[in-house]
């Protein structure tokens, strides 16, 4: 048997927040609250634990109060009828199932405005009444709601449109729609307050391990894993560290965010001593990937994060990644970017594999200036500034290819230069002449 | 019953360990990595051994990091992920590209944009240590079908510096490995037992008439495969 209890906040009443919906809590796992005014909460089997209707209505009505709520109270077997009469009626009003029209006959047609300041779509409460609607059906004559249900459905479509066929509905006591139970907010959150303050980064790793693990154990329980991990320090200062991670994927084993969480750490310490430290994580639905038998292993977002997050500490956050390329004609241009997550692929087949060697370049971060001896417009000897770059005569030269840009800017990204592949008896190098200055440079090394 | 004892030598040095030192065939059914370079992949039994630090050499344009980028590309093309230490930040993406490596299967760990050639030894050589380690954080992570440690540019002195047993330990951690990690220098640094040592040469074909069609076609690659445990001995490949 369906049961569903509405309490709505008397108007009396101080309004208490989060009241009403602890006391729904407390009797069911299906609510759904409607800001500090009213919930909707499923009573159904709970005959079993309280008694019959009367007495669990009489129940929520002294648990409110306890929490400093009068309430009024409607039990039926629909949602739409428990709300208009707790609206509707003071005290306690009960329609067993089967019965909502009867008990809704009596109450006037006015009865129907609380639908306009209920919830939408959750408690199967889908439109608010036009009023002139209302109106209407009070020059029709009507007076009460069973005045209403006792019109034929199709006459009020004729003359009414649907919003006719809603009201007719609540008025019989049927429900649009099912209703919606809303969770309750689960915050993942652990605490620890230190006997002592602790300073560096070790000691610290056993208290965050702890918290980790506890929260492992409550993610686990609801399959839901981290997406952003938020670690306050609570310093001996009276002022406080705050850090927030966000991870690639839901994550929630402990020992990664545990590594994670002191690795930045590491990356960024606090000030001072540490005396509470707080992890608050942001959660998502976990993230379960079984591999394909016939994929290949890449490495999982998990030990991916944590890879980058150490070569982060080792050789700055801003250094590894996946490199990409940058849409100019400046070929100097490098770039990288962080890298999340390997797509698995099954691969392409057979490797084409390079019929003749070709060559790649080794770009110089910052070009060696060079001194270039030039004869009929083709450098013949060069003379590079750095010690460990060799110079000599020219054995072979190709070029000059030109290119310029950001010429429409006024800032140093311009760029107008020559370049020369020039083969000297210790290598090959890319050579620029940079056209404004009329300075040379080597700025890669073909190999 | 010769060949029962040596089997069960055999068995006993595999049980400790030993095998990878003292035998002197691969093992049967060991993975390789292709170089991307047909004529060194036969001379080199199908590629670089996974589970090997192996190491490709050779002076300034010599063709290594052609041989480099020729590596990672055929991996990422098998849709499997590579890693780069990148010692010098001397990485150029578009020739990789260019070398058809898919860049978003490649993960790049740059070193301080340093001019080696005209660099303080000390800064160097903490550039230099600090790039060992992110080999091994690499390796030890596992996942990476190449991780290559880019040195091309840094004095065989400043190499040499580092203790042998820096090396020894990066083998043994990718003894267990489906990894094959490649050391890129100019001098032999340190291979394991298992890997191999290829000295590459290069010359360079230029192409056109005239002065104004001159181009650089390619590189004539040499390689020497100088020192492998598996195989007949000394063998060259290419021009």
């Amino acid at each position: 048997m369906t049961l569903v209890t509405c309490l709505v906040r008397a108007s009396s009443s101080p309004t208490v927040p989060g009241a009403l919906e602890a006391v729904a809590r407390a009797c069911s796992p299906r609510v759904v609250p409607w800001r500090d005014d009213a919930v909707v909460f499923d009573a159904s089997g709970l005959d079993r634990a309280m008694g019959p209707p009367a007495r669990i209505a009489s129940e929520v009505t002294r648990l409110s109060a306890e929490r400093g709520v009068h309430v009024r109270v409607g039990l039926a077997g629909k949602t739409t009828t428990a709300w208009l009469l707790a609206h509707a009626q003071p005290g306690i009003s009960i329609a067993m199932p089967g019965r909502e029209a009867d008990v809704l006959a009596p109450l006037p047609i006015e009865a129907l405005k609380v639908m306009a300041a209920g919830p939408a779509a959750p408690i199967g409460l889908r439109f608010a009444p036009d009023l002139e609607c209302l109106e209407i059906l009070r020059r029709w004559g009507l007076s009460t709601l069973g005045d209403l249900a006792r019109l034929p459905r199709g006459d009020l479509h004729a003359r009414l449109g649907p919003d006719g066929v809603r009201l007719h509905q609540v008025a019989s006591g049927e429900d649009e729609c099912p209703w919606a139970p809303v969770d309750g907010v689960v915050r993942y959150y652990e605490r620890c307050e230190l006997e002592w303050p602790i300073d560096g980064l070790e000691p610290l790793a056993f208290v965050v391990a702890r918290l980790c693990e506890s929260l492992e154990a409550r993610l686990e329980r609801a399959d839901r894993g981290a997406i952003a991990v938020t670690t306050r320090l609570r310093l001996v200062t009276r002022t406080s560290h705050e850090r927030t991670l966000h991870v690639p994927a839901p994550m929630r084993e402990a020992r990664v965010v545990r590594t994670l969480i002191l690795l930045d750490l590491e990356s960024h310490p606090p000030d001072a001593a540490i005396d509470i430290v707080e992890i608050d994580l942001d959660v998502a639905p976990g993230n379960i990937v079984a591999g394909a038998l016939f994929d290949l292993t890449v490495p999982s977002p998990e030990d991916l994060a944590t890879l980058v997050a150490r070569l982060g500490a080792l050789m700055g956050e801003t250094r590894v990644g996946a490199p990409v390329l940058i849409e100019t004609f400046d070929e100097r241009t490098r770039a990288i970017k962080a890298i999340n997550t390997f797509s698995v692929k099954s691969g392409s087949g057979p490797t084409r594999r390079s019929p003749t060697p070709g060559w790649s370049l080794r770009r110089l971060p910052l070009p060696v200036a060079a001194e270039v001896m030039v004869e009929h417009g083709r450098p013949v000897r060069v003379t590079p500034s750095a010690r460990g770059l060799p110079g000599g005569p020219v054995k072979q030269c190709a070029g000059p290819w030109r290119s310029s840009g950001a010429w429409w800017t006024l800032d140093r990204r311009t760029w107008d230069r020559d370049e020369w592949d020039v083969e000297l008896p210790s290598g090959v190098y890319r050579l620029a002449r940079d056209r404004t200055t009329g300075s040379w440079s080597i700025d890669a090394i073909i190999d | 019953m010769s060949s029962l004892a040596i089997k069960r030598l055999e068995s006993a040095l595999q049980a400790r360990h030993f095998d990878r030192t003292l035998l002197s065939h691969r093992r049967p059914g060991g993975r390789v990595t292709t170089t991307g370079w047909a004529p060194l992949d036969a001379a080199l039994g199908g590629g670089w051994a996974r589970g090997e630090l192996s190491e490709a050499i050779g002076t300034r344009s010599s063709g290594r990091t052609w041989l480099l980028q020729a590596t990672l590309a055929a991996a990422t093309r098998r849709g499997e992920v590579v890693a780069l230490v990148d010692a010098v930040d001397r990485f150029d993406p578009r020739s990789a590209a260019a070398a058809g490596i898919d860049l978003a299967r490649l993960l790049w760990i740059r070193g301080p944009a340093l001019t080696a050639e005209q660099t303080r030894p000390s800064l160097l050589d903490a550039a230099v240590s600090k790039a060992v380690r992110a080999f091994d954080l690499v390796i030890r992570s596992g996942g990476f079908a190449v991780v290559a440690l880019d040195l091309a540019d840094i004095s065989p002195r400043i190499v040499g510096a580092l203790p042998l047993a820096t090396w020894r330990r990066i083998a043994r951690v990718n003894a267990d490995r489906d990894t094959s990690a490649l050391l890129i220098g100019e001098a032999p640094m340190s291979r394991s037992a298992g890997g191999v040592s290829v000295r590459l040469t290069a010359v360079g074909t230029w192409t056109g008439a005239t002065a104004q069609q001159r181009r650089l076609a390619r590189l004539d690659l040499r390689a020497d495969v100088v020192s492998a445990r598996h195989g007949q001995g000394a063998k060259q490949v290419g021009a």
